[in-house]
């Protein structure tokens, strides 16, 4: 079965399902031939197991899955501060309008320079931990921590601070 | 175990399952609905642990009884539910499967009626 419409058909399953069932399932239905019988018997299947689901909506998530990867904390904590490091940076524009470079940094300055220094450590660890336990979810965690980096130094470029 | 599962052969062939082909069909006779996906994967888990493909591929060559890969994974997420079977570590994308004491008592137990009931039904069909 092509991947595309592997794709398509695991989407008819719920969240759940999908999290932790999703990634050998699509293996299996890609390793297989497609054909009307197949399609209608995964589409059958996935209309079922909305209906009924097999846990009641609250399956266990495959530990393994990026779902439930980006939600421990060595990976959310990066994320957070990030996003905490960008809102020093973009939430005054509005009141003070845009920050102008000084020769001293002030407080703004350095808690950004520790919030993006501090998420170095557990970034590291994160990658550690989790590149060979499940490669493909980890560096989809991973580039979501590299775009909150980037966002988070995006306007201290842009101002030249 | 073994002289139950020696059945399943000829268990199998008397069924057509829910949502599979039937590939395999003696007569080519629609001899009736018999759902129970969960019993051929307990039945296939039992010589040891599968990946979903293999699991298709053993059912087949078990019984001619080729299970769609919804049904496939329907079954095996009610099974690993009732924690008949459980999920070992991944190979690549595939996971591994296998079933726990329960599943083999259960399976015990399933067969053991299926069995009673074929030789019943046989003897019947014996000339009196």
């Amino acid at each position: 079965m092509k991947s595309g419409v592997a794709l398509i058909l695991i989407r008819l399953y719920p969240r759940a399902w999908r999290d932790r069932y999703g990634l050998e399932y699509r293996a299996l239905l890609e390793a297989r031939q497609s054909g009307i019988s197949e399609v209608f018997d995964v589409a059958l299947s996935a209309m079922s197991e909305r209906i009924f689901p097999t846990q009641g909506g609250n399956m266990e998530r495959d530990p393994g899955s990026f779902g439930a990867i980006v939600r421990h904390p060595s990976a959310l904590i990066p994320i957070a501060m990030s996003l905490i490091a960008l809102s020093l940076v973009v939430a005054p524009i509005p009141f003070h309008g845009p920050p102008v470079r000084e020769p001293d940094e002030g407080a703004i300055g350095h808690l950004w320079q520790i919030l993006m220094a501090g998420q170095l450590p557990i970034l590291a660890f994160f990658a550690i931990k989790w590149l060979r336990r499940a490669p493909r979810p980890a560096l989809g965690v991973l580039a979501l921590q590299v775009g909150a980096v980037l966002s988070a130094m995006a306007p201290v470029f842009y101002f030249n601070l | 175990m073994r002289i139950l599962l020696a059945n399943r052969r000829e268990l199998c062939d008397n069924y057509v399952m829910r949502s599979t082909s039937h590939v395999a069909s003696k007569d080519g006779q629609d001899l009736g609905h018999y759902s129970d996906p969960p019993l051929l994967v307990l039945a296939s888990l039992a010589s040891g642990p599968k990946h979903g493909h293999a699991m298709i591929d053993d059912i087949q060559r078990l019984c001619g009884t080729r299970l769609g890969p919804g049904t496939l994974y329907g079954a095996i997420a009610r099974l690993e539910q009732q924690g008949w079977i459980e999920p070992l570590e991944p190979e690549d994308r595939r996971r591994p499967y296998r079933i726990t004491a329960d599943g083999l008592r259960v399976l015990r137990a399933r067969l053991s009626t299926m069995n009673q009931f074929l030789q019943a039904g046989l003897q019947r069909l014996e000339p009196q």
